[in-house]
């Protein structure tokens, strides 16, 4: 059945289709540079709207800013830490942001090796959440460490302790990882950002940001020899950071599977861990990128296209970790230890039922509705998914943590846990201070890559031979 | 040395313009361009970039670098457990791995700005806002007898506009 529903009338004859399904790159109602350059700009005019949001943001980082000096002060007891369970929300929140962290990557990385189209819309979002969850998420293995001032305890470098940190232990591998992960990650965001600076600089007319935007743009000028070796530079980091994101929450799973709790120990937990980051880090990009084209007016640019071609994505991710928490139970079931499968059932049908059916409901159960086309186009629907999906995937952290340690080898040990306020604080503070920082950054850079959107738009030519794509 | 700034508003017309230049020996061209294309690249015949020695030679550097800091700290305040070495590879492979993605990202970026002469403190001559926009740029360097030359093979080639610049 054709639909026709483009966002924005089709200018060009030849590009009226069938609503067809598809992650083509063609933006019909998007004519030339000018309006490119004139309506992603335009995004940058801060609104009542946005001073709102970034005002609740303040507020809510604030409010974990307190809480967190609060801990500090009065020690880690105030934390819903109950022995064994000594990893709590921090532990599940550290991994929940680096996880949101993935999709960023992938979007801008591996989608670009792959030549996947549909990312060039999305991708600037992506990449900016993506450094800032990493920058959310390193906070927490400080937060937990309840004496934040000996972090750098773990950094090797000669001092006059004449001690060098534990290179065998997980946890100095998840700070190589993780500080790796953000220089590399923020790197190639402010590469990409180079060209689009420079085009914002040709258009500022206050002298004092164009001097500004002159000197972040590094004086760009978009010579031929300035983009060939740019072009050259973003595929190597492109391919640099493309096994990065696979070893990256590699690394964080081993903070687990190295252990020899229950339900931790077992070969599974790296692609699973990188399998539900992917899918986490979608869900987040819906949650940020369906407001930012509704609110911005880039319903052109993110077309229904883009996001169906996302939801696939999200719905073959999560189809990927629905098969990893089954073969988790399979594993349990086939190793005939009895710790493991009492473990098991008891996180799906004991203590922590409730806790295992929300990770079931939303990361496994509800992303299957993105079989139906029609849901894949429903921007209501997919937002309203994306807010499940980050709840799931909190929750699915809270499941892999708490269960194993509240039910480990000797029964006597068994414990409950729940959370205090100090620890919902923090997490709550923690959506703040992320979304702080992304707020900041959609009013002060733009948001949808303008050079790369340029790419899509065919040139003006003087003879019909046709020019499609450009060189990145 | 002076030179001529073209301003195009077609693709094609702009590459015409560098092929026809070439053609008349006039080596010192700068092609200004809102996206990458492959055209300029082709119109001029330039070879690959040099990035990707910065990129290997950076993920070698870091590599090694990865592997010897886990190692040499291990050696200097030996944890000795069971048995087990002292400096094993297998959990060591991560900090070679991190390292050498993490050194070579950077000189990766770093061999990028180094080959385009980025960045630059002053507006270089012949550049014009325009080029970043929607309309494409040629800027020729030649000898006094040349301009005039080189200003009639731009115009020739479709050019909107041609300036001296200097």
């Amino acid at each position: 059945m054709a639909m026709r529903n483009y966002d924005e009338p089709v200018v060009d004859a030849a590009l009226r289709r069938p609503n067809i399904a598809s992650a083509d790159i063609q933006l019909p109602a998007v004519r030339d540079y000018e309006q490119v350059d004139r309506e992603i700009a335009g995004t940058l005019a801060p609104s009542f709207g946005w001073f709102g949001a970034l005002g609740v943001a303040i507020l809510l980082f604030l409010w974990g800013a307190g809480v967190w000096i609060y801990q500090i002060y009065w020690g880690l007891g105030n934390a819903g830490y109950a022995p064994p369970v000594m990893w709590g929300v921090y532990i599940i929140t550290f991994v929940f942001w680096v996880g949101i962290g993935h999709a960023g990557t992938l979007i801008s990385a591996i989608l670009y090796l792959f030549r996947a189209g549909f990312r060039t819309t999305i991708y600037r979002c992506a990449e900016a959440m993506t450094v800032f969850a990493v920058m959310t998420a390193g906070l927490f293995p400080i937060i937990h460490i309840g004496r934040p001032w000996k972090f750098f305890w773990l950094i090797p470098y000669p001092n006059w302790r004449l001690i060098w940190p534990q290179f065998k232990s997980p946890l100095v591998w998840d700070v190589f990882a993780i500080l790796t992960y953000l220089t590399i990650s923020s790197t190639f965001l402010y590469v990409g950002l180079i060209p689009d600076i420079a085009t914002l600089r040709d258009r500022e007319r206050n002298p004092v940001r164009k001097q500004i935007l002159a000197v972040l743009s590094f004086g760009w000028r978009n010579s031929d020899s300035e983009w060939r070796h740019f072009t050259r530079a973003y595929l190597f980091l492109a391919a640099f950071s493309t096994p990065l994101v696979l070893s990256v929450h590699s690394v964080v799973s081993f903070d687990f599977a190295m252990a020899l709790a229950p339900g931790w120990h077992t070969t599974i937990f790296p692609p699973y861990f990188v399998a539900g980051a992917i899918f986490s880090g979608i869900g987040m990009v819906f949650t940020i990128i369906i407001p930012i084209r509704k609110f911005f007016n880039l319903k052109h640019y993110v077309t229904l296209n883009h996001l169906d071609a996302a939801a696939k994505l999200c719905l073959f991710t999560s189809m990927v970790v629905g098969c990893a928490y089954l073969m988790e139970f399979w594993v349990a079931w086939y190793s005939g230890n009895e710790v493991e499968q009492n473990y098991f059932w008891n996180r799906v049908f004991g203590q922590w039922w409730w806790a295992a059916w929300i990770m079931l409901i939303c990361n496994v159960v509800l992303p299957l509705s993105l079989f139906s086309q029609k849901l894949r186009r429903n921007t209501v629907w997919l937002f309203g998914l994306s807010l499940f999906i980050n709840l799931g995937m909190w929750f699915e952290r809270f499941v892999i943590v708490v269960p194993s340690l509240s039910h480990e080898f000797e029964p006597w040990q068994w414990t409950h846990y729940a959370p205090s306020w100090v620890d919902i604080s923090l997490l709550v503070g923690s959506f703040g201070w992320f979304f702080m920082w992304f707020l900041l950054f959609i009013k002060q850079l733009p948001v949808v890559a303008i050079s790369e959107i340029k790419e899509i738009v065919p040139p003006k030519m003087r003879h019909a031979h046709g020019a499609h794509g450009g060189a990145h | 040395m002076q030179g001529m700034m073209g301003v195009f508003r077609e693709l094609d017309a702009a590459t015409d313009a560098i092929r026809a230049l070439r053609q008349e020996r006039i080596d010192r061209i700068t092609a200004y361009t809102p996206t990458p294309r492959h055209e300029f690249e082709e119109a001029f015949g330039t070879p690959a970039s040099p990035v990707r020695r910065f990129t290997l030679i950076g993920g070698l550097c870091g590599a090694t670098f990865g592997y010897w800091i886990a190692i040499w700290c291990s050696d200097y305040w030996p944890l000795v457990v069971g048995g087990k070495p002292i400096a094993s590879w297998v959990p060591y492979t991560i900090f070679g791995f991190e390292v050498m993605v993490l050194i070579g990202g950077l000189s990766t970026v770093f061999g990028m700005f180094a080959n385009a002469r980025v960045p630059r403190l002053v507006m270089t001559v012949g550049y014009d806002p325009r080029f970043a926009q929607g309309n494409y740029g040629i800027y020729a360097e030649g000898s006094q007898q040349q301009l005039r030359s080189i200003e009639d093979t731009m115009r020739r080639a479709g050019a909107v506009e041609v300036q001296g610049a200097r």
